[in-house]
């Protein structure tokens, strides 16, 4: 048995070895960044990653704050605010009212508007197919397996379909992508809603899961017949195809700015709690994408890097929205009631 | 640097004694300590894990352990461990199931029948495996092992063998409880096959050649005296094997797709304990949810220690009938 008891050796110094070098990285990259006064760390949402990964060096040019930003999904960055690990945390889903016991005084705001892509991966069937509620929800339940479907084939008329067998593909981690697909699926079927009903996580009936938005989409690109979602920065840089869905008024829209930036007009008062709700919007916004959602950041009330976290959120909410940071990557810039509603958050935080 | 102070001045002498039953005392103390200290993190453990899980366990119970729920929705929530025991058992014991003959034939191989020139590399590069990380190891079988199981090795399989429950539909994307198999069969492969391999090597030549020079083939020699003779090991090695492919959370998450189900069809997704608690347990969004997910650790170091415990007595069962008491060399 010594040979066993070496290799069990070597595989610890390796993991130690290992564990070593990312620290002894860490300090190297902070102290490099002699300028910086700050760093401020945050988790969470990889929703809303794209975004906070082009603010970056921005933020280090304007305040010299170095801002390091992990995407873990919405469920992580909660519970590394929650433990204090980082020093904000950035969730899709509002939070639940355990986790703001939990999270002990900490708020949300919401800090960027976007939408949730439903990419599918046919090869030789052009993008932005059709697709309506009832059939999208009927398809998660795994109730439409095949691609030529006739409640598929009835929205895509002159479209030839194939066969294929659909593959679900969903978030196995807690996610607020999740969230937002779900909160739609329960808003546009009864069915969903009593069955499964709406969360970061949610008993799916068949599919595969997959960690993270990288991850679903790496799913959904290597499957031939497969069907999936993400914020529509992923399924762009990911090259897949998306659908137009149905929304209230009977239109067919993408999520593009105008159907996200008609769905944030529908909801102009946000909650006790900060949170909006613009899933899914009535009738009379004709141009909405219903799956349209604002994203939150998640910060303590009372925090020792109070100054520059405050700065950092300030230009996020403000600066941070404008094209040059969102129009790529599909976000849309906050609406200016929820801006105010952001900013009178962001004052709240002291040290 | 004693024994240094020692030969320099004779007159101290009498205090290198003294230092020496100091050593004797710090020794004790030392590994006392540390026997003492692993013994208190195994209680803390428990404790932790039975007094974060004291929600579910009120509210569910025993049941908790053979109900097949998973429901984290507000308004729907229901948990229980009953699919992911069952996945971990039926994923660990098809692991185990594969990687048994090939690394009893690695070991066999690098023992009884390699060329001497090539063993020690062969064995070096076996070894290697076992310091592949888990994450690594999953990662593959995303990428490769995933993709090259659905479009190749399923669909024959279920042609073949369709017949079998097990060998249902194959999967549509790669990810499937047959993928996350065989990535703990490569993984607990090289744990078997390097203790095997020691065994094997502990077996006293003499009885080996006293086999040969009866007449027997190498095959009738290696089942007649290096298998009897090292079955006990080689056991106990299995259940370690089984151990990990139990514990194993990362690589499996990665591939095995996920799913609150009972059913046969190894193609088809699902989900163990330690899978589960590892894509859940950031972020839960109630109490009740992350209490269910501690209780489901408790259920898996609950079978874990009833394996272990399993094999020792396996293990003591098998060295007794076979009236082997090996050697000093294992």
């Amino acid at each position: 048995m010594p040979r066993f008891g070496t290799s069990i050796r070597i595989a610890s110094a390796v993991a130690a070895a290992a564990a070593l070098a990312v620290v002894v990285a860490g300090t190297a990259g902070a102290s490099t960044q002699k300028r910086s006064n700050a760093t401020i760390t945050g988790a969470g949402s990889t929703f809303v990653a794209p975004l906070v990964s082009q603010w970056i060096s921005p933020v280090a040019g304007a305040y010299g704050i170095e801002l390091q930003y992990s995407a873990i999904g919405s469920g992580g960055g909660v519970a590394a605010i929650t433990a204090r690990t980082v020093d904000f945390g950035a969730s899709d889903a509002p939070l639940t009212p355990d986790q703001f016991g939990a999270c002990k005084g900490c708020e949300q705001i919401p800090w960027a508007l976007g939408a949730t892509a439903i990419m599918y991966n046919l090869p030789g069937v052009k993008n932005l197919l059709h697709m309506d509620g009832p059939t999208l929800a009927k398809i998660f339940m795994g109730q439409i397996v095949k691609w030529n479907d006739p409640a598929i084939a009835k929205l895509n008329k002159g479209v030839s379909l194939p066969s294929t067998a659909i593959t679900i593909a969903h978030r196995s981690d807690n996610s607020g992508t999740t969230y937002n697909l779900t909160d739609y699926l329960s808003s546009v079927s009864p069915a969903w809603s009593s069955q499964l009903g709406r969360g970061v996580a949610v008993n799916w009936p068949a599919g595969v899961g997959a960690k993270g938005s990288s991850g679903v989409a790496g799913v959904v690109s290597s499957t031939p017949g497969a069907i999936g979602y993400a914020d529509v920065a992923y399924s762009v840089q990911s090259h897949l195809k998306y659908f137009a869905l149905e929304n209230r008024s009977g239109k067919f829209t993408t999520p593009g700015s105008r159907g996200i930036l008609s769905a944030a007009s529908s909801d102009q008062k946000p909650a006790a709690d900060n949170s909006l709700s613009i899933v899914n919007p009535p009738k009379k916004y004709d141009n909405a994408y219903p799956i349209s959602t604002f994203t939150y950041v998640i910060v303590p009330l009372q925090s020792s890097k109070a100054s520059d976290l405050k700065h950092f959120l300030f230009w996020a909410v403000t600066k941070g929205q404008t094209g040059q940071y969102t129009a790529k990557l599909r976000f849309v810039p906050l609406p200016k009631s929820v801006l105010v509603v952001a900013e009178k958050a962001i004052a709240k935080i002291h040290s | 640097m004693s024994a240094a102070d020692a030969t320099a001045t004779p007159t101290r002498r009498p205090f290198t004694g003294r230092r020496v039953r100091f050593g004797d005392v710090l020794l004790q103390l030392v590994a006392g300590a540390a026997a003492l200290g692993a013994t208190v993190l195994v209680g803390l453990i428990v404790w932790k894990l039975v007094d974060g899980s004291r929600l579910a366990l009120s509210k569910y119970g025993l049941g908790f352990v053979t109900h097949v729920a998973w429901n984290p929705v507000a308004g729907h929530e229901v948990y229980g461990a009953g699919s992911f025991l069952f996945g971990t058992i039926v994923t660990s014991f098809f692991a185990l199931l594969i990687a048994t003959p090939v690394a009893i034939g690695i070991a066999l191989f690098l023992t009884e029948l390699a060329p001497r020139t090539i063993r020690a590399p062969v064995t070096a590069l076996v070894e290697t495996l076992a310091a592949v990380p888990s994450v690594l190891v999953g990662l593959w079988g995303i990428l490769v092992l995933g993709p090259v199981l659905r479009a190749d090795v399923e669909p024959w399989l279920h042609s073949a063998l369709g017949w079998i429950p097990l060998f249902g539909p194959p999967s549509s994307s790669g990810a499937s409880v047959f993928t996350a198999i065989v990535v703990l069969a490569i993984m607990i492969l090289p744990i078997v096959s390097s203790i095997s391999r020691e065994l094997f090597l502990g077996v006293p030549p003499e009885l080996k050649e006293g086999a040969l020079a009866l007449g027997t083939t190498r095959w009738e020699m290696v089942r007649g005296v290096v298998l009897p003779y090292s079955r006990g090991g080689v056991a106990a090695a299995l259940i370690l094997g089984l151990g990990r492919a139990m514990g194993e959370a990362i690589a499996v998450t990665q591939v095995i797709g996920g799913g609150v189900f009972i059913h046969w069809n190894l193609f088809s997704t699902g989900d163990t304990l330690g899978s589960k608690i590892a894509s859940s347990y950031q972020g839960a969004s109630t109490q009740l949810q992350a209490a269910s997910l501690i209780y489901l650790g408790l259920v898996l170091l609950v079978l874990s220690l009833v394996a272990n415990i399993a094999a020792q007595v396996i293990v003591r069962r098998v060295a007794r009938k076979h009236g082997v008491t090996r050697g000093g060399h294992a």
